[in-house]
């Protein structure tokens, strides 16, 4: 348990999760047999297409979280196209879930620096919030 | 903001003393406050970079659709919908019988050894009034209606896969027992050996149908809500 803590510790866990989910439930939505994508040609396939980067998107986010920035970008790209190509990116919940989880990767950092900027600026605001 | 290189990760970008761990995880972090390993978080206004120009983004698609100005794709199936339209005007009709087949072991299934007959219609070019399309999930319907001002939801290559299809109708040019191979009007060819009909131009006045896919379609769709009702079309 406590190994599987250090390991979400270290990557952007939920917004990898969350980017993955996003895809999966966009691909769920979606049962059209490939006859039938067949027919449609290109802008059938890329009802598949897209949740499918986002999903692969998601996981890489997971498994190697050095390249997040790039993951998350291509995942909220693929993200917001969905709403064109697939059921409105899911009837909307995939679009969100993969959006919100692509910010989330994007705006991961480990934890490494004091941050010593930041909690001067938050002391010196605190006295003027507290009363 | 720290947008430099954090690449790689707990590799020293700020070298600092060792001791900060346990003083710096008291005043930031009081969200966790066990963990003796120190985590990774998400800072908000970077976050904020990439969710700023998203919502954007997103919130214009949105708009741009509900105005009509962008096609949207659907293909859903796998449960029967129900789709209406006061008025639905379309040019190269095809209409053909076919065998749908379900997923192995989908619990829609019931007793017909998971196959549906359907009546598959294409239409080239559709241009449909006062759009409704319901899905029962159960308790609940996912309603969504379009064209219901002045602008009218228009469709290419809209192929749908009913069990039941009603309305007043009105064709041109019709041909009636072709075999499902042949037809042109609209694109799509059925089996051989197979009862269809195909027509130049259809006028539906008070569509309804049950369908078990609608697929292709680039729909623009003026008007567009989307909601949960207990009221189907």
């Amino acid at each position: 348990m406590s190994a599987f803590r250090n390991w979400r510790a270290a990557r952007p866990f939920w917004g990898g999760l969350l980017l993955a989910l996003g895809g999966a439930e966009i691909l769920f939505t979606e049962q059209a047999s490939l006859k039938v994508v067949m027919h449609i040609g290109m802008q059938g396939l890329a009802g598949y297409l897209l949740p499918a980067v986002m999903l692969i998107c998601g996981l890489l986010v997971l498994f190697n979280p050095a390249q997040r920035l790039f993951y998350s970008v291509c995942g909220v790209l693929a993200s917001l196209g969905t709403w064109l190509t697939s059921n409105l990116g899911g009837f909307l919940v995939g679009l969100l879930l993969g959006v919100v989880g692509s910010c989330l990767a994007f705006g991961w950092l480990p934890d490494q620096e004091p941050r010593r900027g930041l909690l001067g600026r938050r002391r010196a605001r605190a006295p003027v919030r507290t009363p | 903001m720290a947008s430099s290189s954090d690449a790689t990760p707990s590799a020293g970008s700020t070298p600092e003393p060792s001791g900060t761990p346990e003083s710096v995880s008291g005043p930031d972090g009081p969200d966790r406050p066990e963990g003796p390993a120190r985590r990774g978080r998400v800072r908000a206004r970077r976050a904020a970079v990439m969710a700023v120009p998203a919502t954007l983004v997103a919130a214009g698609l949105m708009i741009l659709t509900a105005q009509g100005a962008l096609g949207v794709q659907f293909a859903i199936s796998g449960m029967p919908f129900t789709v209406t339209a006061t008025n639905l005007d379309g040019q190269g009709f095809e209409q053909f019988g076919a065998l749908d087949r379900m997923a192995e072991g989908s619990p829609n299934e019931g007793d017909t050894g998971g196959q549906v007959l359907v009546v598959v219609s294409a239409i080239r070019n559709a241009t449909l009034t006062k759009l409704c399309q319901s899905v029962d999930l159960g308790g609940t319907n996912l309603l969504i209606t379009a064209g219901q001002g002045e602008q009218k939801v228009t469709a290419t290559n809209l192929t749908t896969d009913s069990t039941e299809l009603s309305g007043d109708a009105a064709f041109d040019n019709i041909e009636i027992g072709n075999d499902a191979s042949t037809l042109d009007k609209a694109g799509v060819q059925g089996p051989k050996g197979v009862f269809s009909q195909q027509a130049d131009t259809v006028r539906i006045a008070h569509l309804r149908q049950t369908n078990y896919a609608t697929t292709a379609a680039v729909f623009k769709l003026p008007g567009l809500k989307l909601r949960f009702s207990d009221q189907g079309c």
